[in-house]
């Protein structure tokens, strides 16, 4: 699911994330999502087995407020226009919900593999 | 090839030994269990040492025990699964590299969890079962995904099996609550309003506290076990927590009777049931009852053959149908249920033919020699099963948490030497007396009610 990302590098180095917190701060505002009402985590790829899985596996009132962010940020898409900033997410909310059980399930998922290492090949 | 002569020259031994009532002292060295405590846990363990070993964790948490329905399911079913060391999948892939194997169970009283490996890895057996009982996640995608879908097939499998519908049905009739929960509920149960995997996790820690456990060993070392036992269940709480999802207490069984029907297209069965004997040790211990369970018996223990049993011969007539009588032993209470199950019609009748050979017995119209058999055959079964595994391990473990005295194959084998002919008699008249269960299930049309039978309810 992930791209490979320089997050954990800069992390790392206290004097690097002192530089970039603030740039990402303004990354992340001036993508938008949050003036649609969404999550950093409404905006995953839905297509694939993993997060599939993932999204059955959430609380049921999380799955609902999901659904719910996306639908209201569709209805703003199709009319043009932006929430009030009163609704917009503020960036104490958007916090992770669903990556980390997409996370635990890619671990199942490689460890799957490793332990069902047998290969047929087809000479 | 054996020549007639040889037969006929150790035939009159064979005789003289069954009538000599030769001592059980020799016959029972090595059947015997050590029992110990290593951490707190009571643990008791069967020697010699051999290649190959077997361990069971014994925990009183069966459906008698459980708090709301369902609970004794879901924590069978989530033993082995991922714990906070490991997953699911690894605890598998590791025990098929060691060769071993796991299986939970449970019955009415008791959950089981048993392995069984080469003597070798006892260690790693010990820790994995240490692992279960104090470290398994309870995730509450395991529940949606895997106990709750395996918990609704079994509820199919049950309500496809009549004689388990009307035996589960016999044991709510004479107990009520306690004993009386059935095994597994049943489809119309609404037991997923209390599941949830925190309710099943609290549960957990008070099934699984020291004093709530067992640890019953075969065919391993004694202070081998005892060590590893003292260092791997180090962990585990010594008493459950108080809350509304602690394991039931343990109140006292009684004895209701009473009758059930309930229609079903899955097959016919009814099942009259009778207070029977508790296991051994405890105070409802009657030897009485597993002679005549024998006696009446139904299925026959040689091939081609009704067999001597009362209700072998009784129905040897019938051809769709099967009969069996069995002592369902508790630690408080027992229950003595005669089964037929088949044809709608056959089982009508039969379960008449049922209660008259039971009405003989009760009137000691029966001869002598059957009885002599009744009671070798309910010695054997005794003995058998103190030795075989399957059942041996639990009847022990159940022991052991009850406080009762840990199976001893000499004096069982005593007790039920020493039951005489008056005293089945005396017990059967005391059957017919009481109040009956009658379960039945199937084409209700057909199936008699118990006063058409000539019980009383």
């Amino acid at each position: 699911m992930s791209a490979p990302s320089l997050t954990n590098f800069i992390v790392k180095r206290p004097l690097l994330k002192r530089w970039m917190t603030p740039i990402a701060n303004w990354y992340v505002d001036a993508a938008g999502y949050r003036k649609l009402g969404l999550r950093i985590d409404d905006l995953v790829p839905e297509e694939s087995e993993t997060v599939q899985t993932a999204i059955k596996r959430l609380p049921p009132k999380v799955a609902y407020d999901r659904i719910f962010r996306i639908r209201r940020a569709f209805q703003c898409s199709i009319s043009h226009t932006l929430l009030p900033p009163a609704e917009q997410t503020k960036p104490h909310e958007d916090v992770e919900y669903l990556s980390p059980i997409i996370r635990e399930i890619e671990k199942e998922n490689k460890e799957r593999a490793d332990l069902d290492n047998l290969v047929v090949k087809r000479r | 090839m054996l020549s007639r002569s040889a037969i006929s020259r150790n035939a009159p031994r064979a005789f003289q030994s069954a009538a000599s009532h030769r001592g059980m002292a020799s016959a029972a060295s090595g059947l015997q269990y050590d029992v110990s405590e290593a951490a707190g846990v009571k643990l008791a363990n069967r020697e010699p040492a051999g290649v190959t070993g077997t361990i069971a964790l014994v925990a009183k948490a069966g459906s008698r025990y459980q708090p709301f329905p369902g609970f004794s399911d879901a924590l069978e079913l989530f033993a082995f699964q991922s714990t906070l060391k490991r997953s699911a999948l690894r605890i598998t892939r590791e025990v098929e590299l060691l060769g071993g194997e796991f299986s939970s169970t449970h019955s009415r009283e008791n959950i089981v969890l048993k392995t069984k490996f080469l003597a070798n890895d006892l260690p790693y057996f010990v820790e994995l079962l240490a692992e279960v009982a104090s470290q398994t996640k309870y995730p509450g995608y395991e529940l949606d995904e895997l106990v709750s879908k395996l918990l609704k097939l079994r509820q199919v499998a049950l309500a496809n099996n009549p004689e388990a519908v009307a035996v589960d049905a016999a044991h709510s009739l004479a107990f009520h609550q306690g004993l009386g929960e059935s095994i597994t509920p049943s489809a119309h149960v609404p037991y997923e309003k209390n599941l949830s995997t925190e309710a099943v996790a609290e549960f957990a820690k008070s099934a699984y506290a020291k004093s709530n456990i067992a640890l019953v060993g075969s065919g391993v070392s004694s202070s081998e076990l005892s060590k590893w036992v003292g260092d791997f269940f180090k962990g585990l709480p010594t008493a459950g927590t108080s809350g509304q999802y602690q394991p039931k207490s343990n109140a006292a069984s009684k004895y209701y009777g009473g009758e059930q029907r309930i229609s079903t297209k899955a097959g016919n069965a009814v099942v009259i049931a009778f207070p029977g004997s508790g296991a051994f040790g405890a105070s409802a211990y009657k030897p009485a009852a597993s002679v005549l369970a024998a006696l009446l018996g139904g299925e026959p223990s040689i091939k081609w053959t009704p067999g001597f049993s009362l209700l072998g011969q009784a129905t040897q007539g019938f051809s769709h149908i099967r009969a069996t009588t069995k002592n369902y032993a508790y630690s408080d209470a027992g229950l003595l249920t005669i089964s037929l199950s088949g044809k709608a019609e056959q089982v009508a009748s039969a379960g008449k033919s049922a209660v008259d050979v039971l009405k003989k017995a009760a009137a000691g119209e029966i001869s002598a020699e059957d009885i002599k058999k009744a009671s070798a055959l309910a010695k054997f079964r005794a003995l058998e099963s103190a030795q075989t595994l399957e059942t041996g391990l639990e009847a022990t473990g159940s022991a052991l948490i009850n406080g009762s005295k840990p199976y001893q194959i000499g004096e069982v084998a005593q007790s039920v030497d020493s039951v005489t002919e008056a005293q089945v008699k005396d017990f059967a008249k005391s059957l017919l007396s009481g109040k009956a269960s009658v379960a039945s299930v199937g084409d209700l049309s057909q199936l008699p009610y118990a006063s058409d039978l000539g019980l009383t309810v």
